[in-house]
């Protein structure tokens, strides 16, 4: 089997879970002896194929960054022009034989559904996120629903990465349900490290991710028990955040890092306490299973994809800043608690493998070719 | 010729309201503050018109219809009991009215359902016991004479203690640690201790208890002929089945036909000429033990691990477990009589089984019974509340 699998962002390159996504289910695929041609924008550094069924090809410069809110006024032209000229560069790029096409989330879809139109294949769209949940159900924008809809609209099957986006897709999107499967993420085994006494909250600092929610935390937290808090991310919300902090008199108990790389990330899980991802709106929440899998304990938002699947972490209501602190606080103070979960959860991820992610997904494709 | 014993353990614990770290030092009414009144007896109310009262109702009828012929065995905690006297005590009328018939025989057990049993000293055990005793001795003017501990949990410390206090039986789990090759259809004796060992025949038991409505079980649908026979096909003394009166109505609902299959049960039983019913203080006095059991470690009737993996599988459980024992130190130097009946409902083993963390099969089991929706939650919400106690056991 051949795909032209359609993305735009691929390690080491990456913003969000998208990308982390792609390179594991590609290599879970390659693994199972699926050839597949990956295409993505043009980087300023080269990215090569570590695996001879992926073969990775760049088709052109962009300048868009899908996670990226443009003001209104911003979304005109040169926004459009860019994201036009994206799709109008890989439908002129993909070419060749294929049994279907694979794309991943609105940016790619135009393209894609031009392309399953052009060359006559069966079109799967993976949904890892939505306009309404960049938007943190704020004012979601026209523009990019519509987008959405009609790439919905035209796929042959639509892969969801929780029952939660699934419901955004049949409820807001008005797609069968039938033609929606739920695949949940997966995680590559990261190792533990030497526990500091740190509390992480690690995504783009945007209204999605609900960073301010853990400032409100980390504020009654510190009545109670001594913690550092690091907000590791990068977005538009963190010059607020920083005063935020200041102002609640905390801003020596909370670190600000900025944007990680890679392994500045696996490190900073290996040596968290405690991972919360407290986001409004969370399709699935890759991170969080990349801190169990590094013997994290986490609380997650109970809005997120995630805690449909997993047992062993907290889940609290994103804006229950109470119930979130009296978490943090018991798994600061109570090592049983700490102990138990930690073990508890990391046994519990050993079957979230790419390969049964890949497995899913080919069941997927055998569906439709 | 197999006696079948049919025994009940009847039992509500008192549920924890939501506690979190930020009410530890500032409790005042501490039973309202721990305790979620509102959701106990709105369960206990549920639970009483899907099974106590019907059930009870039947089983008098039945007793009635046979002449008391049929004869069954209760076990009432002392939580429960304190339920009926709060919210609805025709409860405890209808309990009365079957001791009355004569068919109905009453077992001891700790009156807090706890367990005291595996502290390291036996003091609270027996304080409890002697509760449970009065309790029995002011409802129903009755001393009982077998012992069943909470969840069965048995080894040879505790069975030297009940025949110590003066106990003829005592119940546990017929577990093949305990048996190996053996029935559990006779009487043992411990290798420490003059008291005779009833033990449940847990096949038997769970296909009533378990497996009475699972479609996928073999013996699907489970009707009181088919029952009967294989109860009459048993080869032993006694057929011990040993199960949560709740079974009735409440984890088998009445669609099942739960009720149903109760209400022929005695009649199909009676065709067959090698059976019939006995309490356990008949069983106890009817039967000889034909030999020694040996139980260095704790075994129950819980889950598939058969132990107290149940309430102590984990740290968190272990951690709450310890600090309990240690509240009950410092109480009993303190001697306030409050605070120990607080102590001692916080002892259920029900707020140590919502933390059990067990997977598969058993964690669905725990799932069901437990008001929170992961086992971490529970941790928080008790030890929480233990650190409030700890402080007041501190401070006064």
């Amino acid at each position: 089997m051949k795909i032209a699998m359609i993305g735009w962002e691929y390690p080491p390159f990456k913003v969000g879970g998208l990308g982390t996504h792609c390179y594991g289910l590609t290599h879970g695929l390659a693994d199972k002896n699926v050839h597949i041609d990956f295409y993505m924008p043009k980087l300023r550094q080269k990215i090569k194929s570590d695996n001879k069924n992926i073969n990775i090809i760049e088709v052109g410069e962009t300048e868009i960054f899908p996670y990226d809110r443009p003001d209104d006024k911003e979304l005109g032209g040169k926004f459009f022009d860019a994201v036009y000229r994206y799709n109008d560069l890989i439908v002129q790029r993909v070419k060749g034989k294929y049994d279907l096409i694979h794309c991943h989330d609105w940016l790619t879809m135009k393209a894609a559904v031009t392309l399953k139109e052009k060359l006559g294949i069966p079109l799967v769209l993976t949904v890892h996120s939505t306009e309404y949940d960049r938007s943190g159900w704020i004012y979601p924008n026209q523009w990019f629903i519509d987008i959405e809809r009609n790439g919905m609209e035209k796929a042959d099957r639509i892969i969801a990465v929780s029952e939660f986006t699934k419901r955004v897709i049949v409820e807001k999107y008005g797609i069968s349900p039938d033609k929606i499967t739920v695949v949940h993420n997966a995680v590559y085994p990261i190792g533990e490290g030497e526990r500091r006494n740190l509390v992480l909250f690690l995504g783009r600092l945007t209204i999605q991710k609900g960073p301010e929610f853990f400032l409100k935390a980390a504020r009654k937290v510190l009545d109670y028990e001594d913690a550092r808090f690091v907000i590791a991310g990068a977005g538009d919300m963190l010059p607020r955040l920083i005063e935020q902090a200041v102002h609640m008199g905390i801003s020596n108990k909370v670190i600000f890092t900025g944007k990680l790389t890679e392994e500045e990330v696996k490190h900073i899980y290996k040596i968290s306490s405690i991972y919360v991802m407290p986001s409004v709106s969370e399709p699935f929440g890759i991170t969080a299973l990349e801190a169990i899998s590094a013997g994290t304990p986490t609380i997650v938002s109970k809005s997120a994809g995630v805690s449909e699947v997993i047992k062993n972490c907290f889940k609290v209501d994103f804006w229950d800043t109470d119930e979130m602190a009296n978490k943090i606080i018991s798994l600061l103070r109570y090592s049983s608690l700490h102990d138990t979960m930690r073990q508890s959860s990391k046994r519990e991820i050993q079957l979230f493998t790419w390969d049964r992610v890949a497995e899913k997904t080919l069941e997927v494709y055998r569906g439709i070719t | 010729m197999p006696s079948i014993c049919f025994y009940f353990e009847v039992h509500q614990p008192v549920r924890l309201n939501h506690f979190s770290v930020f009410n530890i030092g500032n409790t005042r009414d501490t039973h309202s503050t721990y305790f979620n009144r509102n959701l106990n007896q709105k369960i206990f109310e549920k639970v009483a018109n899907k099974c106590y009262l019907p059930t009870n109702n039947l089983l008098l009828d039945l007793i009635r219809q046979y002449d008391g012929k049929f004869r069954i065995s209760y076990s009432l905690t002392g939580t429960f009991v304190e339920y009926c006297e709060q919210y609805l005590p025709e409860v405890i009328d209808s309990f009365k009215e079957l001791f009355k018939t004569g068919a109905v025989d009453l077992i001891e057990e700790t009156y807090f359902h706890s367990l005291s049993g595996l502290y390291d000293d036996l003091d609270e055990f027996e304080d409890q016991i002697k509760m449970h005793r009065q309790m029995i001795k002011r409802l129903f003017n009755y001393k009982p004479k077998v012992f069943r501990n909470t969840e069965a949990i048995y080894d040879n410390r505790i069975a030297l203690k009940v025949a110590d206090l003066g106990y003829k039986g005592i119940i546990t789990e017929g577990a093949e640690r305990v048996l190996g090759w053996r029935s559990p259809n006779f009487l043992y004796k411990p290798v420490n201790a003059n008291i005779k060992v009833l033990l449940r025949n847990y096949k038997l038991s769970d296909d009533v208890g378990f497996r009475f409505s699972a479609r996928n079980w073999p013996g699907f649908p489970l009707t009181a002929d088919k029952y009967a026979n294989w109860m009459s096909n048993s080869f032993g003394d006694v057929i011990n089945l040993f199960m949560d009166y709740e079974t009735f109505g409440e984890h088998q609902w009445v669609e099942t036909g739960i009720f149903e299959f109760l209400r022929h049960l005695p009649g199909e039983v009676f065709k067959h000429d090698n059976l019939d019913f006995a309490t356990v203080s008949e069983a106890v006095e009817r039967y000889n033990p034909v030999g020694d059991i040996d139980v260095p470690w704790a075994v129950s009737w819980a889950d598939e691990d058969r132990n107290v993996s149940t309430w102590l599988g984990n740290n968190m459980q272990i951690a709450c477990f310890n600090e309990l024992k240690d509240i009950g130190r410092k109480l009993k130097k303190k001697g306030d009589r409050d605070l120990m009946y607080i102590w001692r409902l916080l002892q259920t083993s029900d707020h140590l089984y919502y933390i059990s963390t067990k997977g598969l099969e058993d964690g669905n089991v725990h799932a069901y019974f437990s008001p929170y929706d992961i086992p971490y939650d529970g941790f928080i919400n008790y030890m929480n509340i233990l650190q409030d106690l700890k402080e007041k056991a501190e401070s006064r």
